[in-house]
């Protein structure tokens, strides 16, 4: 067996603790340092594209304009979006992947701990550059984070920012990508098949395939605009011979999968945490990850179902209406199965298993509401609409991001060494999940009464509904902030101090080491035993 | 049974297939771009 194995326990690191001061940071490349780095660095992130959420409904609270200019406003649902996206969700999943995939194949450490190091240090480059764009001449770019042209072309000095940030985003994305395959590939302990693997392992492996495949084609795609913009060719643009609905097909055909980067390490999350409250294995282990698959498959031949309104032929619509549905099968099969995991369950309501129970209810609330979008005849009335706006906050805010608030939630005495504080967590449970739906369920009349998306001033029928969801993000919002405090308050150890199992017999290699995990862990290849095994 | 658990040359090979497969996306996608302008 294992060479690289062999050597570490050589080359013995376990008896020294991390690097002092900032140099442990700089030059980390241990998985849990990463992890951490990640995880501050997308909370960061969460609370400056939330502070622009906010700003966005302030200006929404009442009809006209009240607090900012209409160039701004579009600045702010930009920036809002390419934040989330790229600086909140996915390097939060990035840092769960860091801390907990090593742990639970039982791994010394990443399999490229140096471009591990990389792949972070990139990431607060390419964001300071992004918001430094909001002081330069002509503003951040506002033409929406999808980056259509020829309207994203209009964007000030900005521009080749934007562009050389969404590069590096991309860059450290894949390097991250590569970085999980490789080591769930290469460094699984030697009895842990493929099969045998957690959930959240089988939805990062096939995440970063995912990534891998479509993170190049942004970069493809952004590549010719810069090219467009700056190099005299016509890729997109009608006037030279080029095709603008080409960008839209190429964006969506990055953009689809990227939906589903953001939901499968959820579905991942949700599958450790319900089967370790119902006390019962998960329901249909197997499935999962065929299902997982299938999900991750389908996502590929969706793309079109963004652009039914740019007109296509009968035939394509068709085929992307009845592919797009078809992705409620798998997804039915992952619902169905955590219900049955919970079916006659000894259940508690922890923390973690509030939010993925909330998880279960409102992620489904966006998967119907997606399936209703997929209708061609119907979507033509919905695009562009808050119905929209509606249904993917429904996936990624009680989907993604509740899919990490209970991961954190979860894994924090494995971290810390200490419990968090239930009562407090559940507090912050509660009002997100209150807060969420004041938030975004309004804005499905709204969109079904024909308010459109981007838009800084409304109509008058629609004050009552955008106060009601103005109201609620400003109630999500400071409710994030007793999160904080309750990450804090156990980061500083004023907890309980946790076992090594933490909750109880939870399965899987992580809970066999002590609370917290030690600075290098599994020197010595752990054996897979039946009671920590999956499947 | 996982028999490359650890080898460097396996852990080398694997990454730079996978950028490969990343380079070829991203190439590919532009070549697209310039057969289809």
């Amino acid at each position: 067996m294992s060479s690289a194995v062999t050597d570490a326990h050589e080359h013995d690191h376990d008896h020294h603790g991390p690097a002092k001061g900032l140099k442990r940071w700089l030059y980390a490349t241990n998985h849990k340092d990463i992890g951490t780095m990640y995880l501050v660095f997308s909370g960061i992130m969460f609370f400056i594209g939330g502070f622009m959420a906010l700003i966005i409904r302030s200006e929404l609270f009442t009809p006209g304009l009240q607090f900012v200019a209409p160039n701004f406003f579009n600045q702010m649902t930009t920036m809002h979006a390419l934040i989330m996206v790229f600086g909140a969700v996915m390097p939060a999943f990035v840092g769960l992947a860091n801390w907990m995939i090593p742990m639970m194949i039982g791994a010394p450490d990443m399999a490229l701990p140096r471009m591990n190091n990389w792949s972070f240090w990139i990431l607060p480059v390419a964001f300071s550059m992004l918001l430094a764009t909001l002081v330069m001449p002509g503003g951040a770019p506002a033409g929406g984070w999808t980056m259509y042209p020829p309207l994203v072309l209009q964007t000030g000095d900005a521009f080749p920012f934007l562009i050389f940030s969404v590069h590096l985003m991309g860059l450290s994305s894949i390097m991250g990508a590569i970085n999980v395959i490789v080591t769930i590939i290469n460094m699984r302990t030697p009895d842990m098949t493929l099969l045998k693997m957690p959930m959240f392992v089988w939805t990062w492996l096939i995440t970063a395939y995912l990534l891998i495949a479509v993170m190049p084609v942004l970069a493809g795609a952004v590549t010719m605009l810069l090219t467009d913009q700056f190099f005299g060719t016509s890729f997109f643009l009608a006037a030279g011979g080029g095709d603008p609905v080409m960008f839209q097909h190429i964006f969506w055909f990055f953009g689809h999968p990227e939906v589903y980067i953001m939901i499968l390490p959820a579905f991942g999350v949700v599958s450790e945490i319900i089967p370790t409250f119902a006390r019962k294995p998960l329901f249909g282990h197997d499935s999962m990850v065929y299902a997982a698959s299938s999900i991750a498959f389908l996502s590929f031949i969706v793309w079109a179902h963004h652009m039914f309104t740019t007109g296509m032929p009968l035939t394509g619509q068709l085929f992307f209406m009845f592919a797009t549905m078809l992705i409620a099968v798998p997804t039915g099969v992952k619902v169905f199965n955590w219900t049955a995991t919970m079916w006659k369950g000894a259940m508690t309501f922890e923390t973690p298993m509030l939010f993925s129970l909330a998880f279960l209810f409102l992620f489904t609330i966006g998967g119907f509401s997606g399936l209703m979008l997929a209708v061609v005849s119907s979507d033509i009335q919905y695009h562009d609409s808050y119905f929209v706006v509606a249904h993917f906050h429904y996936v990624l805010v009680p989907g993604s991001i509740f899919g990490i608030m209970a991961a954190v939630y979860y894994w924090l005495p494995k971290w810390t060494g200490h419990m968090y504080n239930e009562k407090l967590g559940q507090v912050h449970f509660w009002l997100s999940t209150i807060f969420v739906n004041v938030t975004f369920f309004p804005m499905h009349f709204l969109g079904l009464a024909g308010m459109p998306r981007r838009i800084p001033d409304y109509s008058t029928q629609f004050a009552d509904f955008n106060s009601i969801a103005s109201i609620g993000a400003i109630g999500f919002g400071l409710s994030q902030l007793l999160f904080v405090y309750v990450v804090i308050q156990c980061v500083r150890k004023q907890g309980a101090k946790a076992s090594s199992e933490v909750w109880e017999h939870p399965k899987g290699l992580e809970w066999t080491v002590p609370s917290p995990a030690p600075y290098h862990t599994f020197n010595d290849p752990p054996k897979v035993a039946a009671e920590v095994a999956f499947s | 049974m996982n028999d490359n658990a650890g080898n460097k040359r396996e852990i080398r090979k694997t990454a730079l297939i996978l950028g490969g497969i990343a380079v070829f996306f991203y190439l590919g996608f532009i070549l697209l771009g310039v057969l289809r302008a």
